[in-house]
């Protein structure tokens, strides 16, 4: 599903180039439920913003489903980001103007969706996250809980293989939190990969695997080897 | 994404930000508005012009112009009346010809009582009733009769009629022209419109005019051709004709009025399109406007751009919803400056009495004009906003 090969990023500070990850590679299977700890930069974000393809790498490859995207112009790597990734943030990151079932449409515009499915696919997505009666409910009519289903509805909403989860739960009070975690754990179940970035162990303990950065590499590894899950 | 969608999208946040919408089409408005206005009364009054310049149409001028060598001969030449009855009458069986319209006019005196005035007095055929039409306010216009009898009737103007009656009804009152006596049968309307000063002015049958003055010679004489088509062939042999009668070269010409008022048509364009670029500069104000508020709409919305693209919007799809934004913004502003504008120029021309003309080039003009402004100053913003880097967009606070 995800492989890596020796990853590296940097990035020009001033006249002096910064190395924020030093060569990871990192393989994740179709299914797996997976989280990436690490303390503050330790190269996690770049890690994650890499696998989610809102950034490329400076070098090394990276496979998403058999495809090599380390090379992708912005426009392919929209696409992907569209078609095989979804997105959830600490922030939530809805759009404040637009309604839960309005945001959770959003991918499926760019997807060239027509309205009628567009709006019977959020309706399903929202149900199944729990807010059958909150879909014209503006995102700050709306508990932090409930904005983060949001959130995860419209990452579902154009069935993608992989979510992405940035701390999400971060701004959760922690009974909220494992509430959230249970329906990653839904998700997960019906075979869609997850990866979770946190810093909290007990969201990491949801994942059946569980991967440490540090200064740029991955702390362990052993953490390579599926043999070694948690 | 269709461009239905994205002007959905366009309105919604457009709405968002209301009075701020509001005052950056606010420029847009009184931009396309101002040139509308412009065009509008600079299309009518060239339209007005030209037709006061041709009249009614079909008519050509005579006029006479004497050669050095007849000035050498007779230096009182101007001051002679150029056609003779005689002339007139060959005039009248020139083929194409229809009328022949003559009139002369000479400045004398008017009295009424003890008050007495300058008048200019003009002796008409009966066919000029048929190309100028004198509207009769008070009493009544020429009949047969007057001409054929050479009555002593006038009509005078509204003007004549306030200096020597004041608020007395004038309708068959003497006053003396010339200290010959003048029955007034009818008072003319007051002259309308903007360029229209009102002058002392009375009008006679030529019959009466001729025993007044003693002079049966005309000084204007204009054309009628049976048919537009027939108007130059016509005017021309009835130049020669008098040529021929008066032995002289080419005295007598022909004014095309149609030339004319082709050439004052042209000035007044050109003083439209020089106004008319003047409004447009605040036009393109305007478009400064709207470049102005959509860089501070793709700052503030940074975050929104980051959200759209991690979602999977691309460069080229963020770059399309802000231009369609600005273009939407000045597409409204166009559409309302063009009511303005109509409204506007409609209200000036009732009072100027000056027809306003808003042709649907102009409308379509400025609607398109202002949607270009829309792409134009929306380029620069929208650019901005396609050009964000997804990562920073979503941090930024």
């Amino acid at each position: 599903m995800i492989k890596l090969d020796s990853i590296t990023k940097s990035f020009l500070l001033g006249k002096e180039s910064v190395h924020v990850l030093n060569g990871i590679s990192l393989e994740i299977e179709q299914g797996e439920f997976v989280a990436i700890m690490g303390p503050s930069g330790s190269g996690k974000s770049t890690l994650m913003n890499i696998i989610g393809c809102l950034d490329k790498p400076t070098e090394g490859e990276y496979y998403l489903g058999g495809e090599n995207v380390s090379h992708y112009h912005d426009k392919e790597l929209a696409r992907v980001r569209n078609q095989s990734i979804g997105f959830v943030f600490q922030q939530f990151h809805l759009l404040p103007r637009l309604t839960a079932l309005k945001n959770v449409e959003l991918p499926m515009i760019y997807a060239g969706i027509s309205k009628k499915e567009r709006q019977a696919r959020a309706e399903e997505a929202l149900l199944k996250v729990g807010l059958g009666d909150r879909m014209d409910h503006l995102p700050n009519a709306l508990s932090g809980g409930q904005k983060q289903r949001v959130a995860i509805a419209r990452s579902i909403v154009n069935k993608p293989k992989l979510i992405l989860a940035d701390e999400p739960t971060g701004a959760l009070d922690s009974k909220t939190s494992m509430d959230i975690m249970e329906q990653f754990r839904g998700l997960n179940g019906e075979g869609v990969t997850v990866i979770v970035v946190t810093h909290e162990s007990e969201v990491a303990e949801y994942a059946n695997r569980t991967i440490m950065v540090r200064d740029g590499l991955l702390q362990s590894p052993a953490a390579m080897d599926r043999g070694r899950q948690r | 994404m269709s461009f239905i969608e994205n002007l959905g999208m366009a309105l919604s946040s457009l709405k968002a930000h209301k009075m701020r919408s509001i005052l950056t089409m606010l420029g847009i408005i009184i931009g396309v508005g101002a040139v509308i206005i412009v065009v509008a009364i600079g299309q009518g009054g060239e339209a007005m012009l030209k037709a006061q310049i041709t009249g009614p149409g079909n008519t050509i001028e005579m006029f006479y112009q004497p050669s050095d060598e007849e000035m050498r001969a007779n230096p009182n030449v101007f001051q002679q009346a150029p056609f003779k009855q005689e002339d007139i009458r060959a005039l009248e069986q020139v083929p194409g010809i229809k009328r022949v319209v003559a009139s002369s006019t000479k400045f004398s005196s008017a009295r009424f009582q003890t008050d007495s005035t300058d008048v200019s007095t003009t002796g008409i055929n009966q066919a000029y009733l048929q190309l100028n039409e004198l509207k009769i306010e008070k009493g009544r216009g020429f009949s047969s009769a007057d001409f054929l009898g050479g009555r002593r009737a006038g009509i005078i103007s509204s003007k004549l009629q306030e200096k020597l009656f004041k608020e007395e009804n004038p309708v068959g009152k003497v006053i003396m022209v010339s200290n010959q006596p003048i029955e007034i049968i009818g008072v003319l309307e007051k002259p309308t419109g903007l360029l229209a000063f009102g002058s002392m002015e009375v009008y006679l049958p030529f019959q009466t005019w001729r025993n007044i003055f003693g002079s049966s010679d005309f000084t204007q004489v204009t054309l009628q051709a049976a048919s537009p088509e027939q108007l130059q062939v016509a005017g021309k042999k009835a130049a020669k004709l008098l040529n021929n009668l008066h032995n002289t070269e080419k005295s007598y010409q022909v004014i095309n009025m149609e030339e004319i008022a082709q050439g004052v048509g042209q000035v007044t364009k050109i003083m439209t399109l020089i106004i008319g670029s003047i409004a447009g500069i605040s036009l393109f104000v305007g478009g400064i406007g709207v470049m102005n508020i959509m860089l501070v709409s793709v700052t503030e919305r940074t975050r929104e751009i980051g959200i759209r693209m991690a979602l999977g919007a691309t460069r080229g799809q963020v770059l399309t919803q802000f231009l369609i934004e600005s273009m939407t913004l000045t597409l409204i502003g166009g559409i309302l400056g063009i009511f303005l504008g109509w409204g506007t120029s409609t209200i000036v021309s009732y009072f100027a009495g000056w027809p306003s003309l808003v042709s649907w080039q102009v409308v379509v003009g400025g609607v398109l004009f202002s949607m270009i402004i829309g792409v134009l100053f929306g380029l620069l913003p929208a650019n901005k906003a396609a050009k964000l880097d997804p990562i920073d967009s979503l941090r930024y606070e």
